[in-house]
């Protein structure tokens, strides 16, 4: 047999059923009770570290920082250096240069950004944020807006498209956390794929991997200058135009740092500095920077300008007529359960997929999703496993070469880089040569068991060595597979295991799974504590499971064994 | 694209992505320190007899081998804050450290049960089979390396998110094909002679161990 020292995840099956039973019951208590006190000394944990205002921290830190996009030209993007640049980092940099301090550029995406906001990471989010009310409730969204844009989409030529009806049903790309892709989804039934960043969906678009591509109007044309984008069109017309907000942390509200950007802002606008920049940035003219600049400079009828701060008593606000006015109402929750807003409203927990329909929809179809993804990789590791032992051992000593090296070199590579190889630059290079694309889903299954079946050739290579010491004459072959099976199952079983346990890792290529899910809830409400904390005892049940389904076809096999 | 192009292009993002491995092998590096050190002390307490101590160690070694430690990756990102104060100073919590926290779970399970293993080998004066863990401990650290890529989707600069950069500076569709490919050689190239010198390890562990007992 193996060394003893071997077996890194040994699972025994010892002790009576009920004993088991027992202590996989207090497992899970003692599994529960940290989660939950992570869960309840959030706040305590989270709650802001900082002194008593924002800006205090900023100027004893000397410098600003800001998260503004990579990948979102000309509005933030990467220069030859790997330097941020663009609209928005000009936008922080003048507003650094009013505090008088200097700026630190982070990158952000649409998914992380109020997230790292929430941590402190961050001071102010200045990233294509659009202002709506539910990223109200968890950040402080500072007026005026700088910027507006609404949703339309990019689609390859001759794509037939003339309203949004006729994408009913189909499959659209789209970039996680953009406030558009929920009430567009629903509204026209979109079939959405939703990747992590701009540069995977705009290669999936490409790719050929879904018909349209969701977009911000104003990205567009940072788009559209791309070589294999220019003949795209944009056919439809814009839909839920939103202004887009400087973001702070929700405990901002109301703080010296939200007053200090919101004039700053409103000095944008009266001097005309935003227009200068969006030309600075060849950025196709906006109705909006117009129309903004004219209501902010307009008079009132005694001469003072009508866009200025109101007196303490009323909450020391711009006038209604200053503020965004149009707002989404994008709120419709629907099938609300009562158990749900009770925890919300008592206890502070947002179980948004308890009381909101979309939540619940996209985190029970990532719950299938992932199921599907853990059957997959099990059969396929096995698959790959067994088939690979037996070409080795097939007799030929250049395939048994072969094998091993494939073997060897297939289990030193990360399974991730493995996954972005297969799925972009060979996925790529078969698209254009061939027209034929892979569904996500598959390439994550046949990286993940291509790497999970190397280990496994690797036991069933070894467990057939001593199987040959034992009996002499003994040859792997079909009919002899389950010896070496049986002999080989606890590194087996710990590869499998481990596959199950790595099935996430399909999320980075938009498979609609259950991380997937739950951080695209968490992008759209905030609910990070309660989202993870889900997610983690999903998750952990579910390997559980995985775990009692093979010490249970192990006392199986060894009853057989044994008559 | 020609490849002395290629090669150009590599070679002059080579300290970047080198600086990235480095992150790589000390998240890597940092997450086997944490994960030995509890796992130890849950060793330990299990070969302390039979009693409450080794009963709780026996289950948190179970807790630690069902954890995902890709979602606990996210876990931890999400929920552990960015920066701390305490009596008046700041304190930052770099997410790379997250990221060795998310993998040294993994670490504290494997020690736990190989150590505790090979402790018992020492109580019985079996010094070779005692001697087997360094192998396992070293193969298990090219396993965290390679896990230790996951760390690019909480957004540390690793090698993997360093690629991502180098292909949004660069452009260009083969670009990616190759910058990945790099970067697998990288792991490659770190992974397979230590691998090979511990297989090596442990063959000779195991003669030796044989040869004591006939």
């Amino acid at each position: 047999m193996r060394a003893p020292g071997w077996r890194s995840h040994p699972h025994p099956a010892n002790g009576s059923k009920a004993a088991v039973m027992a202590r996989r019951l207090l497992l899970l208590a003692v599994w529960l009770f940290p989660l939950l006190a992570l869960a309840c000394g959030r706040t305590a944990l989270a709650a802001p570290p900082t002194p008593a205002d924002r800006l205090d921290l900023i100027e004893k830190r000397g410098a600003l920082i800001a998260g503004v996009k990579s990948d979102y030209p000309p509005f933030g993007m990467r220069d030859g250096n790997g330097r941020l640049i663009g609209f928005e980092a000009d936008l922080a940099g003048e507003l650094a240069r009013r505090l008088g301090v200097r700026l630190q550029l982070v990158a952000v995406t649409s998914t992380n950004r109020l997230q790292k906001l929430e941590e402190g990471a961050i001071d102010v989010v200045i990233a294509t944020l659009g202002d709506t009310p539910q990223r109200r409730e968890i950040a402080t969204l500072v007026e005026p807006s700088y910027y507006a844009s609404g949703a339309t989409v990019v689609a390859p030529p001759n794509s037939h498209l003339s309203t949004w009806a006729d994408l009913r049903g189909r499959k659209v790309c789209a970039t996680q956390g953009a406030y558009f892709n929920r009430p567009m989804a629903q509204r026209f039934l979109l079939e959405l794929q939703v990747f992590n960043g701009t540069r995977d969906t705009r290669l999936a678009l490409r790719d050929g991997r879904c018909d349209a591509w969701l977009y911000d109007d104003t990205g567009i044309v940072g788009l559209l200058a791309d070589s294999d984008l220019a003949n795209y069109e944009t056919p439809l017309p814009s839909m839920m135009v939103s202004p887009w907000a400087i973001a702070l942390a929700a405990s901002e509200r109301g703080s010296r740092l939200e007053q200090v950007i919101s004039d700053t802002i409103a000095d944008w606008h009266r001097s005309g500095w935003l227009i200068a920049a969006e030309q600075r940035w060849a950025i196709k003219p906006s109705r909006f920077l117009v129309d903004m600049r004219e209501l902010w400079t307009r008079l009132q009828p005694d001469g003072r300008p009508l866009c200025t701060r109101q007196s303490k008593a009323d909450g020391d606000q711009w006038p209604a007529e200053c503020r965004n006015r149009f707002l989404l109402s994008s709120a419709d929750v629907d099938g609300i359960q009562r158990f749900g807003l009770l925890l919300k409203e008592r206890a502070g927990f947002d179980v948004s997929i308890i009381h909101d329909a979309y939540d619940r929809s996209l985190f029970l179809h990532g719950l299938w999703v992932t199921l599907q993804l853990m059957v997959a990789c099990i059969a396929g590791s096995l698959a790959v496993g067994c088939l690979g032992a037996l070409a080795a051992e097939a007799g030929l000593p250049w395939l048994r070469g072969l094998v091993r090296s494939f073997a060897a070199l297939a289990r030193m590579t990360p399974p991730l880089l493995l996954i972005y190889l297969v799925f972009f630059g060979v996925g790529h290079v078969i698209v254009s040569r061939f027209g034929w694309t892979f569904d996500g889903a598959a390439i994550a299954i046949v990286c993940l068991s291509t790497y999970t079946g190397c280990a496994i050739v690797s036991a069933l290579l070894d467990a057939t060595a001593v199987l040959r010491q034992q009996q002499a004459g003994f040859a792997l072959r079909w009919r002899t597979l389950a010896q070496s099976l049986r002999l080989a199952y606890a590194p087996v079983v710990a590869s499998l295991i481990n596959v199950v346990k790595a099935t996430g890792m399909a999320s980075v290529i938009a498979v609609p799974e259950l991380v997937s899910a739950a951080t695209a809830i968490v992008a759209e409400r905030g609910n990070a504590a309660v989202m993870m904390n889900v997610l983690m005892i999903t998750y952990f049940l579910l390997v559980l499971a995985v775990v009692q389904f093979f010490n249970l076809l192990e006392r199986r096999i060894l009853r057989r064994g044994e008559h | 694209m020609a490849s002395t192009e290629i090669v150009d292009l590599l070679w002059t993002w080579t300290p970047f992505l080198a600086g990235g491995f480095a992150w790589n092998i000390l998240i890597s590096l940092v997450a086997m320190l944490i994960g030995t050190l509890f796992g130890a002390v849950l060793a330990r307490l299990r070969l302390s007899g039979p009693g409450p101590l080794a009963h709780a160690s026996l289950l948190l070694t179970e807790l630690t081998r069902n954890i995902p430690t890709f979602v606990f990756l996210f876990y931890l990102a999400f929920l552990i804050p960015a920066e701390f104060a305490m009596a008046g100073d700041l304190y930052a919590f770099p997410v790379w450290l997250k990221a060795s926290l998310a993998l040294s779970v993994a670490v504290i399970g494997f020690v736990s049960d190989n150590l505790f293993v090979a402790l018992q080998h020492r109580q019985n004066r079996n010094h070779a089979a005692t001697l087997l863990f360094i192998p396992s401990w070293t193969t298990y650290l090219l396993i965290i390396v390679m896990a230790s890529s996951t760390a690019s989707v909480i957004g540390v600069g690793e090698i993997v998110s360093r690629c991502n950069v180098v292909i949004a500076a660069v452009g260009g569709d083969e670009t990616m094909l190759w910058v990945y490919t790099y970067a697998i050689a990288y792991f490659l190239l770190f992974c397979l002679p230590l691998n090979w010198a511990m297989g090596y390890a442990r063959k000779r562990l195991l003669a030796r161990i044989e040869a004591a007992a006939s």
